[in-house]
């Protein structure tokens, strides 16, 4: 597709989360320092310029230096979570909605009962228990309990696409069981799946900081919520130390403020009638015979696209 | 407003018009929120004016002292001789219901009137308390000799937290019906230990707890305490716990009427509660560990503490850094010395103590205070440690012949990794965390792996207690009667102390050295200072070869501050009536605030 039809929303949410990730990527590079290091003393105000730019921590450690190894953790722990969800959901949801028959109750059940229990006691739970936290073991928690509504959507999806002729033109040309899944199924719910991955991602990262901010967050690396958990232990409200936690609740908001923003611009890329202005009516023309846009709006609004 | 074809000069269609009406109703609940909102500010900035201009607070709560710090859940027993009983029956807390016989002065370490007058001594093996004149339960009962003697006694039939006095006692016995007779053992002869338990021990009521047999001493709830102090319980649950004054006192003519008519102890959630409420004047002396507390008086807050400079508290106690000395690695002194070069002592001090403490010494001794007379500054700089990482990688390189792996921790040439050890202290203890992220970070960047993990206070002490940890940090005894005596027993002594897998009560890494027994009977028994302060030197040298803590920071034995809007008159460095303690001999400066204008 072309870049034109991108709608400013896409654009803004697109600037926002390459603004974090370069932030993520290159601030640990640009300034070179651990964030362990002592920088100065309790609560020290921010100055200009360098590592003392937002101030310190309870430890005296640079905030800005912690703000942007913090935001790699989130990226990392969101990244590992997300995929990790995205992938197990989309496999339970495409094997159980394409196949149907027992296997689909089974997962369908399973599905259903993850579901029915809050995320994040599990995860909570998981991690008390772990003998090693570090932001991989984190990640993979959190993945591990996040991808029931993605299989649950999946299969409702892969579960329609059951329905139509061009399977049946390929089983009837002999492709196998997986073969079909992969190349008649999957590519009628990938634009649907790419914003599931988003959604995953920014929900991994609102976890991790959630559980961080509980004090269960890795014991091995700086993250935003651990800032937040040692700026609220610390009092930083009562003294006036508003270093300390403005600016890792900015980087979070900004985070996951971006990536929603992304999965709403891309739904509306996918999605035709969510198109809105010029653009909208421009690609309403042009482009509304895509099979792979239609297949995924008709599934989003949840009617059957003839 | 609207952009209605309806005509809005008609008064009719103008009030039928139903998105008109939503408009001004709208417009009209968004004046009221807003009218709400002022009023409300004008309310909170009348309240804090009041605060400072020093009226106090009005009605019954003008004439409560709100305290925090001590109760951090709904109360269950107030039974002195519980495990943990809650406030003010646990050992080491405000005598408000309960009494000691004696009461110890942090600052000079001298024993001041309780129940009883004072400590008489015919001979060194025999001490004699008279008990002061009148006293008497909250029942009205006279408190006499036969209850002290029925307590100590307790001491021999259940397992209470005195128990361990009988260890250095012969007898408890009344002389009359007002005269108390401790008789010591020559073997161990320990008067120093014996005068700690006189300071520690609340005397309950023959009458009450006579009542209850077998286990149900120690297990018996006691929710309606009879005591002997100034305060009755007045009611409790999971948000307060509320005294009030017991008027026909006993202790009056000694120390007077509290001015108080009333205590609560809040129950608070977390530190940052009792913090913001001792800043708005809502909590009139805490015992929390409250961050940069001048931050408060810079912002106008008649708040105080001791003293309004630095350290801001008295020392009273080391947390110390415990290694199990059982796991491979830290059975090496040389890796232990490492750790204790590695440690940035400095930083701790001033951020996770919020400089509430000054760099702590190679010394289980506290150099400031009451025990500064045993401690040997000579010996500690020429055999003692300081942060110093090049040292600490020297030792690692040089002495130890450790080679760093390839991820950044040395490993012996035994093979044995310098790393894998977890650090454990309680959760939200919020500068004992500080302090662990600090120690792991300073032996990570010397090539020794620690990592912290906070566990729930009982099983993080239970772990402590068995033995079953790497490396914790946890205190032992602070400043008393009979310190530092009893914590180089804590450190240094073996004897009582159950293997690992069963719960000691003291030394928690089963240090053992052939010397420390005899040197502590000689420090117990000691005649004269020069005679103690030779073998605690002794003691503090074996201390510094064999490391088996290290100490982290200086913490005073209580935090006290206090906020004057309501109560003044708290003692401090330029008012030093009474110690700026909770237990013990602080009760005193409870008689003598006052309240504001009056």
């Amino acid at each position: 597709m072309s870049l034109r039809g991108l709608s400013p929303r896409f654009w803004v949410a697109a600037g926002i989360v390459a603004f974090v990730v370069l932030v993520g990527v290159l601030g640990p590079l640009i300034l070179r320092t651990d964030p362990d290091t002592t920088v100065g003393g309790l609560y020290d105000k921010p100055q200009c310029c360098g590592k003392l730019l937002l101030g310190t921590d309870n430890e005296g450690q640079s905030v800005l230096i912690n703000l942007v190894y913090g935001t790699r953790t989130s990226l990392i722990v969101g990244l590992i979570a997300g995929l990790i969800a995205t992938a197990i959901g989309l496999f339970v949801g495409l094997v159980s909605g394409y196949r149907g028959g027992w296997i689909d109750d089974v997962l369908s059940a399973i599905t259903n009962v993850g579901l029915a229990i809050p995320a994040i006691v599990v995860i909570i739970l998981v991690s008390v228990s772990l003998p090693k936290r570090n932001i991989y073991t984190l990640a993979v928690v959190i993945g591990l309990t996040a991808w029931f509504w993605v299989a649950r959507s999946v299969r409702a999806q892969s579960s329609s696409v059951r329905e139509r002729e061009h399977i049946d033109v390929a089983k009837l040309s002999g492709a196998g069981f997986w073969s079909i899944l992969a190349r008649d199924v999957l590519p009628y719910l990938l634009s649907y799946v790419v914003m599931a991955a988003v959604l995953q991602i920014s929900s991994a990262i609102l976890f991790e900081s959630t559980l961080s901010l509980l004090g269960l967050g890795p014991g091995d690396a700086t993250s935003l919520g651990t800032m937040l958990y040692w700026a609220i232990a610390w009092g930083s409200v009562r003294t006036g130390a508003w270093w300390a936690f403005v600016p890792p609740t900015l980087m979070l908001t900004l985070i996951v403020f971006g990536l929603l923003l992304l999965q709403s611009s891309l739904n509306e890329v996918f999605n035709p009638r969510l198109r809105r202005g010029r653009a909208a009516r421009r690609r309403m023309v042009t482009q509304v015979t895509e099979p792979e846009t239609v297949g995924a709006a008709g599934l989003l609004t949840g009617t059957e696209p003839r | 407003m609207t952009n209605d074809s309806d005509s809005p000069a008609d008064p009719a269609q103008w009030l039928a018009s139903r998105r008109s009406f939503l408009t001004i109703g709208g417009l009209a609940a968004t004046g009221v929120i807003l009218g709400v909102g002022a009023a409300g500010c004008g309310t909170a900035k009348t309240g804090n004016t009041s605060g400072t201009t020093g009226k106090g607070r009005p009605g019954a709560s003008g004439d409560t002292l709100f305290v925090a710090g001590f109760q951090w859940g709904p109360p269950k027993t107030f039974n002195p001789l519980a495990a943990s009983p809650d406030w003010p029956t646990a050992q080491f807390q405000s005598q408000l219901i309960y009494e000691t016989l004696l009461r110890f002065d942090e600052r000079d370490g001298s024993l001041h009137p309780g129940l009883a007058k004072g400590i008489e001594s015919p001979d060194d093996h025999t001490m004699k308390l008279a008990l002061q004149d009148g006293t008497k339960w909250s029942d009205g009962t006279d408190l006499t000799a036969d209850d002290v003697v029925f307590t100590f006694g307790l001491g021999k039939t259940a397992a209470v937290t005195y128990s361990t006095v009988w260890n250095y006692l012969d007898s408890v016995t009344a002389v009359d019906a007002r005269t108390v007779q401790f008789k010591l053992k020559a073997t161990p002869f320990n008067p120093g230990f014996v005068k700690n338990f006189l300071c520690a021990t609340y005397i309950v009521p023959k009458a009450v707890f006579s009542q209850l047999a077998g286990d149900k001493v120690t297990s018996d709830p006691n929710l309606k305490p009879v005591g002997s102090g100034p305060f009755l319980m007045d009611k409790y649950d999971q948000t307060q716990v509320n005294l009030k004054r017991n008027d026909s006192y006993w202790g009056t003519a000694v120390w007077g009427k509290p001015p108080m008519s009333t205590i609560n102890h809040p129950i608070f959630k977390s530190n940052n509660d009792g913090d913001l409420k001792l800043e708005s004047g809502d909590v009139d002396v805490s015992q929390q560990f409250t961050a940069q507390i001048w931050k408060m008086w810079e912002a106008g807050k008649p708040v105080s503490t001791w003293m309004k400079k630095k350290p801001y508290h008295l020392p009273g106690n080391l947390p110390l850094l415990i290694f199990n000395l059982g796991r491979k690695g830290l059975d090496n002194v040389k890796v232990r010395q490492a750790i204790a070069y590695a440690i940035d002592y400095p930083n701790i001090a001033t951020t996770a103590m919020s400089d509430y403490s000054v760099p702590a010494n190679a010394s289980l001794i506290v150099p400031t205070g009451y025990e500064s007379k045993f401690y040997n500054a000579d010996a500690v700089a020429a055999d003692g440690w300081k942060y110093d990482k090049a040292k600490a990688i020297d030792i690692l390189e040089n002495e130890l012949k450790a080679k760093k792996g390839s991820d950044g921790i040395y490993v012996l040439p035994d093979g044995t990794k310098l790393g894998g050890w977890k650090l454990i202290t309680p959760t939200g203890w919020t500068d004992w965390n500080t302090t662990c992220q600090i120690v792991a970070k300073s032996a990570k960047e010397v090539g020794i792996g620690i990592t912290t993990d906070f566990p729930q206070f009982p099983t993080m002490f239970a772990a402590l207690q068995n033995g079953n940890f790497d490396v914790a940090m946890f205190n032992y005894t602070g400043v008393g009667p009979a310190s530092p005596w009893i914590r180089f027993r804590d450190a240094l002594d073996n004897r009582g102390v159950p293997a690992v897998g069963k719960t000691a009560f003291w030394n928690y890494n089963r240090f053992t050295d052939p010397e420390a027994p005899a040197l502590l009977d000689a420090a117990a028994g000691a005649k004269t200072d020069a005679d103690a302060k030779a073998a605690y030197d002794k003691l503090d040298a074996i201390y510094r070869k064999n490391i088996p803590v290290i100490p982290l920071m200086y913490r005073p034995l209580e935090f006290f501050e206090f906020n004057q809007s309501n109560w003044t008159n708290f003692p401090t460095e330029e008012n030093p009536y009474a110690p700026p303690m909770w237990q013990g001999a602080g009760i005193e400066w409870l008689f003598k605030i006052k309240k504001v204008g009056s």
